[in-house]
């Protein structure tokens, strides 16, 4: 597995040492409160409701035991004993206190984590496919690629302090499980018809108030010129976006506003001045080497004389959690947290360190986090599938929600954000009550719900089959609903139904859209090609009626 | 105008003989001005690529970095100095401490801080680190790793 050097250690040093000094000359009064925020958030740490929350970041998702252990350790001695994991593949402790951020961010450095540029406008955490590397059908692994264009716009000078934040997603698989056409950048990798690797460019992708789908602005950039086309679209953005009007900075506003074709052509018109620099190539012998440290740990396998067991409650489990590996031999298991009444993605410390034990028992001491907040273990032997949901029941941690309804995805919401609403996590557990039986949610099968608790659209609630999104009317909490969002095929923004539905109401609109749902579905059809073959009507107007 | 008086009052004393000017009157009277020892103070919003022609007959440039979370100064920086190969001055005013190492490596070739910042060890936040991950306007004293 991959692990950096000493020198990107020390690098890690050199940045809390300076984050220490900024913070002791603020808290002397020194540096006054909105530059310190500007600082603060390039380090991951932001002013909450109640406390100061750090977030953390778990680069293309990808986690070994040892780091989730480190995690668990921060989340004893820094928090509550417990973390979050986000959609965008970091975890986040809600309880920091600001005179301890200094050495918590040493203990995290020691196994190679960090919260540089977790926040803030510049370039964010880059996320990949957890499962990069584990289907078939893809392209390349996204991950070799994904360090290497982390490494560069690590505190890249020229571009740090943008307009607004800058998220980048990379795919290599052939379903998009990175949602990377509602980012401000996604990289598709490609082929040419020369067979040449390289990049789709999609830019101006974003969720919030003003959802929009990225615009390609070139369908292929070779590996190699990949670095300087990102430098002159980041450029572009930097020198052009919008700075005066605070709902407008994003690069999507840039692209809307020029045009996709006009905002093309001025990167492309800048890329031209760049693009045969040596030294703005990707450096081809590096990613040689990146991808020798992210090849996968394992050889196929003959398990010819290997029978399933059989148990009922392991087969549900089974059904929804495991994935079949490109490797001979070996599964894909995915692990929910969701636990009723808790926010979907809080891991206690202690499950953090029973999850760090069992990967490296049974996966390679590897583990994924995802936008669903789910963890992956990437390498299980099938003939351990069994043994490890055995352990998993044992500590509660066999839930067999994913890829059913009851998985949902939940931003804090007002219980903990000081942005939101509305509160998410109280509707997420409504939802799951009301749908509480296996049976009925087999019978549903594959259909997400998403809860944002205001316009941030933390949850992602656009690209959900059922999107219900937090507000205020009245000085009362109401959701509006929208329907028939997806990533994972196409990019849709789900529609809007109609008008907002009151908190009270809320689950009875879910369940009945779910019932018009079953009612018009044929065979195993998905909730979105339902949708697309009988509208937005039929579930309007038995929401409204 | 109290920020042009500030910047002749600081340079004064190493750039007595630079005729200091502004962007928009550079670009408006560029035909009625002297051409010998200009300085030109250009703002964020300006667009320096309307002055990449004419870098010859500039001594030195002026680069506002007043505002912190504006970063447009930082791509002025760069083009001038890697682009255009400008081999003048360009001088970062009301520079913020905590960010000296990205004026730096833009291509900031000297910079004036602003007076609340007096008293601090500027070496601490011009030279923070050991390694840099990218190609810039200037890497001198950083290990490259890219």
């Amino acid at each position: 597995m991959y692990q950096y050097s000493p020198e990107d250690s020390n690098f890690l040093v050199e940045r809390v040492n300076q984050f220490e000094k900024q913070l002791k000359r603020h808290l002397a009064g020194d540096l006054d409160d909105a530059k310190f925020r500007s600082l603060r958030l390039r380090n991951g740490l932001y002013m909450e409701l109640h406390a100061h929350m750090l977030r953390v970041a778990i680069p293309y998702g990808t986690l070994s035991s040892t780091q989730l252990r480190s995690l668990a350790d921060v989340a004893d001695k820094y928090d509550r004993g417990f973390g979050h994991f986000t959609t965008r593949q970091n975890i986040q402790f809600n309880w920091i206190e600001l005179p301890e951020i200094a050495n918590l961010l040493r203990d995290l450095s020691d196994e190679g984590l960090h919260a540089i540029q977790t926040s803030g406008k510049a370039t964010r955490n880059i996320t990949a496919d957890p499962l990069s590397g584990l289907t078939d059908g893809e392209i390349e692994d996204a991950r070799p690629y994904c360090e290497l264009i982390r490494r560069w716009f690590n505190l890249h000078p020229e571009f740090s302090w943008l307009p607004g934040k800058f998220k980048i997603a990379i795919n290599g698989a052939k379903l998009d499980e990175t949602a990377l056409r509602i980012h401000d950048l996604g990289l598709r990798l490609v082929r040419n018809s020369e067979d040449q690797l390289g990049f789709s460019v999609f830019v101006g992708g974003g969720l919030g108030a003003a959802a929009m789908i990225a615009a390609e602005t070139a369908s292929f950039v070779k590996v190699e010129d990949i670095l300087s086309y990102l430098e002159s679209t980041m450029r572009v953005y930097n020198l052009k976006g919008r700075r005066d009007h605070q709902k407008k900075l994003r690069i999507k506003f840039l692209v809307r506003e020029l045009g996709a074709d006009e905002f093309s052509r001025l990167v492309d018109e800048d890329w031209q001045q760049t693009k045969n620099d040596p030294n703005l190539k990707l450096n081809l012998v590096e990613l040689e080497q990146l991808k020798k440290d992210f090849a996968l740990p394992i050889k196929s396998i003959n398990l010819g004389g290997f029978e399933e067991k059989v148990d009922f409650n392991y087969s549900i489990w089974k059904k929804n959690n495991v994935r079949s590996h490109k490797i001979n031999g070996f599964s894909i298991v995915n692990i929910s947290l969701t636990k009723l009444g808790a926010a979907p993605g809080d891991a206690t410390s202690e499950q953090m360190r029973i999850l760090a034990d069992l990967a490296e028992k049974y996966s390679a001491s590897e583990l994924r986090t995802t936008k669903r907040q789910t963890i992956v273990f990437p390498y299980v032997r099938k003939d351990q599938v069994y043994d490890l949901w055995q352990s998993l029941e044992k500590y509660g941690l066999a839930s067999p929600h994913q890829g059913t309804l009851a998985q949902i995805v939940a931003c804090p919401g007002r219980d903990y954000c000081d942005l939101a609403k509305a509160v998410s996590i109280p509707i997420a557990t409504r939802v799951q009550e009301r749908f509480n039986d296996m049976k009925t949610l087999l019978d549903i099968g594959d259909l997400n719900i998403n809860i944002s608790g205001c316009e941030n659209s933390c949850a992602h609630h656009h690209i959900a089959d059922i999107g219900l999104l937090g507000m205020q009317k009245n000085g009362e909490e109401y959701y509006q609903i929208t329907l028939a969002g997806e990533t994972l095929h196409e990019t849709v923004i789900g529609k809007k139904l109609g008008p907002s539905v009151s908190g009270e109401n809320i689950i009875d609109a879910v369940e009945i859209i779910v019932n018009v749902y079953l009612k018009n579905r044929i065979d195993q059809e998905r909730f979105t090609d339902v949708f697309k073959r009988i509208g937005i009507a039929p579930f309007k107007e038995k929401v409204y009626e | 105008m109290s920020e042009i008086l500030q910047i002749e009052s600081i340079l004064n004393k190493d750039y007595e003989s630079v005729n200091l000017v502004l962007f928009q009157e550079w670009i408006e009277s560029f035909d009625k001005l002297s051409k010998l020892a200009v300085g030109i103070i250009v703002g964020p919003s300006d667009d320096v690529s309307l002055i990449k022609d004419e870098l010859d007959f500039i001594k030195l440039i002026v680069l506002d970095f007043n505002n912190f979370d504006d970063g447009r100064g930082y791509s002025q920086a760069y083009l001038l100095s890697k682009r255009w190969q400008f081999t003048g001055e360009i001088i970062g005013i009301n520079a913020h401490l905590d960010q000296l190492q990205f004026m730096i490596r833009s291509g900031v070739t000297s910079y004036v801080l602003l007076d609340s910042y007096v008293g601090v060890n500027e070496e601490d936040y011009a030279n923070g680190f050991s390694i840099c991950y990218q190609e810039a306007a200037n890497n001198s004293g950083l290990q490259k790793k890219y």
